[in-house]
């Protein structure tokens, strides 16, 4: 009975919107918008996403850290709440305690610190400096595209720097950097190599990776942060699964921390499902917003539709009689109108999704990101496209049903 | 009875009015029988439009009953009307009432949408009507690439699709020249040669004279019910 007459009022629809041009594209602009935006952020969410989860499988998947306290936001080192302030800072006795364990390949003490890096007069952007020891290919990966890594000899403090090989670029370009002398944060650090970070390997925006240089280098050359920049990393051995290590270093270091049974850990421990969830839980809220922004575009579109279709009803009012007089029931008028309006927003929500998509499309590029085409939110928008028509439509359609047909026949 | 296409009796209908009421139909009552063909007459106002209103069960009265084909049809809902309409009334409209972005061959096909038939079937039933009244060559013209006549011709092909056991044309030459008005009227006389029962209502005397028999209203009532030796 409701598929029967599809045909009749899809075509019906075509009609009028092929009448109306213009009001028709008014109508669906809204819904365009709407959906554009949904799309639009669900492709590039869909990005970050696989950009984390690739990072976090092919990088260093059984890499995690001991920090003095770990807060979803960085935390303000002037002003250490006092649960954070009774913690003492992780150290290197802390990372001896956990090295000497048999399940772990390699423990060490890491800073971070952010400092542009220069070289005659040509500067990068603020970029992150790991203060690390030799073996940090070794637990984050990367190659060494030129040149040699630190030695052990060299850990003492001396001003030796592995580049990265973007920012190697923008200081050096065709030049060779190995042997050069560039300034990080305004100290003299002499290249001794060429790193190039891992495939896929997830950096956050501000974050990325240029310089690593040694630890002592790093601890005595600028200030750094002992509650946000201070952690030990930790690779346990082929085979030892996170949580397992986990629960051994947490028992080292209570060792290592003379803490007594009862007496709650003065450390953190983050592991890669940690950092995933964190930045998932981010992306998710961030889904979240844009698409409550996108509801209002949809709402508003919706209403546009409401009004033009309560036009077209009343331009039409003695079609609508007429058809009644040739036995159309209040149903069948409905239906006509509903599948007017739905079809109105499905063109709308098509358009939407492949503007969206295109936008998307464009954003990863600029963003350097890789992804698919989520299937399922172009599903999702063509359904709820369909729906805006049938809710909105709802109230201009029943206004059509419920018409008289005499006073229809007789509107002028 | 079998015999009754239409038999309506005391038939009143009244509208408010700002608190008043207007009686527009007050205690009519008229038979016609199958393959009658009947024409409806009366001053302005005197209520023929609001009887071809409910005779073609688009309206409901407010006193009185109506029996369409020996079925009471005076109480129904609006959908149980909408489905007699579909199955037993043909409309023809002083205005035409065609949908003007539609070619001739899918207006007369509306009635046939409404009562469910398949797309072919419905072409081709549209097909036959269309050469019922003489357009078969002007199937896939747009109501404003065709002559008033036509026009008209298209909307009692639309009419007939349905194969009505009533036709009823409420001044159906209103908006034609007299020697299209005698074209159409020729049209329904041999509608009525094959059987098919029509209730017309006109103003002119010389349309009215096509029919076998006439009924003149005044201020809701009979005023007469003449039998038409000249067409007989
Ligand atoms: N919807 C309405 N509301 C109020 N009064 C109405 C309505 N429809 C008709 N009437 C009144 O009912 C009476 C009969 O009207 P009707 O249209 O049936 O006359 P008619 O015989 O068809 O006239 P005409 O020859 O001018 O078409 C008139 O007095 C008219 O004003
Ligand atoms: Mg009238």
């Amino acid at each position: 009975m409701i598929l029967r007459n599809l045909d009749e009022g899809i075509g019906i629809a075509l009609d009028s919107l092929r009448t109306n041009k213009l009001r028709s594209a008014l109508t669906i602009l809204g819904v365009v918008i709407g959906v554009a935006t949904v799309m639009a952020m669900a492709s590039i969410v869909e990005g970050v996403r696989t950009q984390i989860f690739n990072a976090m499988n092919t990088a260093s998947p059984n890499t995690f850290y001991v920090v003095r306290f770990f807060s979803q936001t960085p935390l303000n080192p002037q002003h250490l709440p006092y649960e954070v302030r009774i913690r003492p800072p992780v150290n290197d006795r802390d990372a001896e305690a956990i090295r000497r364990m048999p399940e772990v390949e390699h423990a060490a003490l890491w800073v971070q610190v952010f400092y542009r890096l220069e070289y005659q007069g040509v500067q990068t952007q603020t970029v992150l400096i790991y203060g690390a020891d030799q073996r940090y290919m070794d637990v984050l990966g990367g190659t060494l595209l030129r040149g040699r890594f630190f030695a052990p000899g060299e850990l003492d403090g001396e001003p030796v720097a592995v580049l990265e090989v973007e920012s190697a670029d923008r200081l050096f370009g065709r030049i060779d950097p190995i042997g050069k002398r560039i300034r990080i944060g305004g100290v003299a650090m002499t290249v001794i190599g060429l790193y190039q970070r891992p495939e896929n390997m997830f950096e956050p925006p501000g974050q990325q990776i240029g310089a690593i240089i040694p630890f002592e280098t790093a601890r005595r050359n600028y200030p750094y942060d002992e509650t946000n920049g201070l952690f030990i990393s930790i690779k346990p051995h082929e085979g030892i699964p996170v949580t397992r290590a986990k629960d051994l270093s947490i028992a080292a270091l209570r060792r290592a921390r003379s803490l007594r049974p009862g007496m709650p850990n003065t450390f953190d421990i983050i592991t890669q499902d940690q950092i995933l969830d964190t930045i998932s839980s981010l992306t998710s809220a961030f889904f979240g917003v844009m698409v409550a922004l996108s509801s209002v575009a949809l709402l508003v579109g919706g209403i546009g539709v409401m009004a033009i279709m309560m036009v077209s009803v009343t331009d039409r009012t003695r079609e609508i009689g007429l058809r009644k007089a040739m036995g159309a029931t209040r149903q069948e008028i409905l239906w006509q109108f509903l599948v007017e309006a739905a079809t109105l927003t499905l063109l709308g929500g098509l358009i939407g999704i492949v503007v969206g998509l295109l936008v998307g499309v464009v954003l990863k590029q600029l963003m350097d990101m890789q992804s698919g085409v989520p299937l399922w939110s172009a599903l999702m928008a063509t359904v709820v496209s369909i729906l805006i028509g049938l809710v909105f439509g709802l109230y201009p359609a029943n206004r059509a049903a419920r018409m008289d047909p005499v006073e229809a026949l007789r509107h002028e | 009875m079998s015999d009754r296409v239409i038999h309506v009796e005391e038939l009143v209908r009244e509208y408010p009015m700002g608190g008043e009421k207007v009686l527009a139909l007050r205690g009519l009552t008229l038979s016609i029988r199958r393959n009658e063909y009947v024409a409806i007459m009366g001053p302005s106002g005197s209520g023929k439009s609001t009887l071809m209103n409910l005779l073609g069960c688009l309206d409901t009265p407010s006193g009185g009953d109506y029996w369409l084909n020996g079925q009471e049809v005076s109480r129904l809902t609006d959908d149980a009307l909408a489905r007699v309409r579909n199955k037993e009334i043909g409309f023809v409209f002083q205005t035409f009432n065609l949908l003007p972005r539609a070619s001739a061959l899918h207006n007369v096909e509306l009635p046939l949408v409404y009562a469910g038939v398949g797309s072919r079937e419905r072409r081709e039933r549209a097909v036959r009507a269309l050469t019922r009244v003489g357009l078969q060559n002007r199937m896939h013209h747009r109501p404003n690439e065709l002559s008033g006549g036509q026009r008209q011709r298209v909307a009692i092909a639309r009419a007939l699709v349905n194969e009505p056991s009533l036709l009823l044309a409420d001044e159906p030459t209103g908006n034609l020249d007299s020697t299209t008005s005698e074209e159409i009227m020729r049209v329904f006389s041999e509608l009525h040669a094959q059987g098919q029962t029509i209730v017309v209502v006109t103003h002119e005397p010389s349309i009215a004279a096509h029919a076998e028999r006439v009924v003149v209203l005044r201020d809701g009532k009979l005023d007469s019910d003449t039998r038409n030796r000249a067409a007989a």
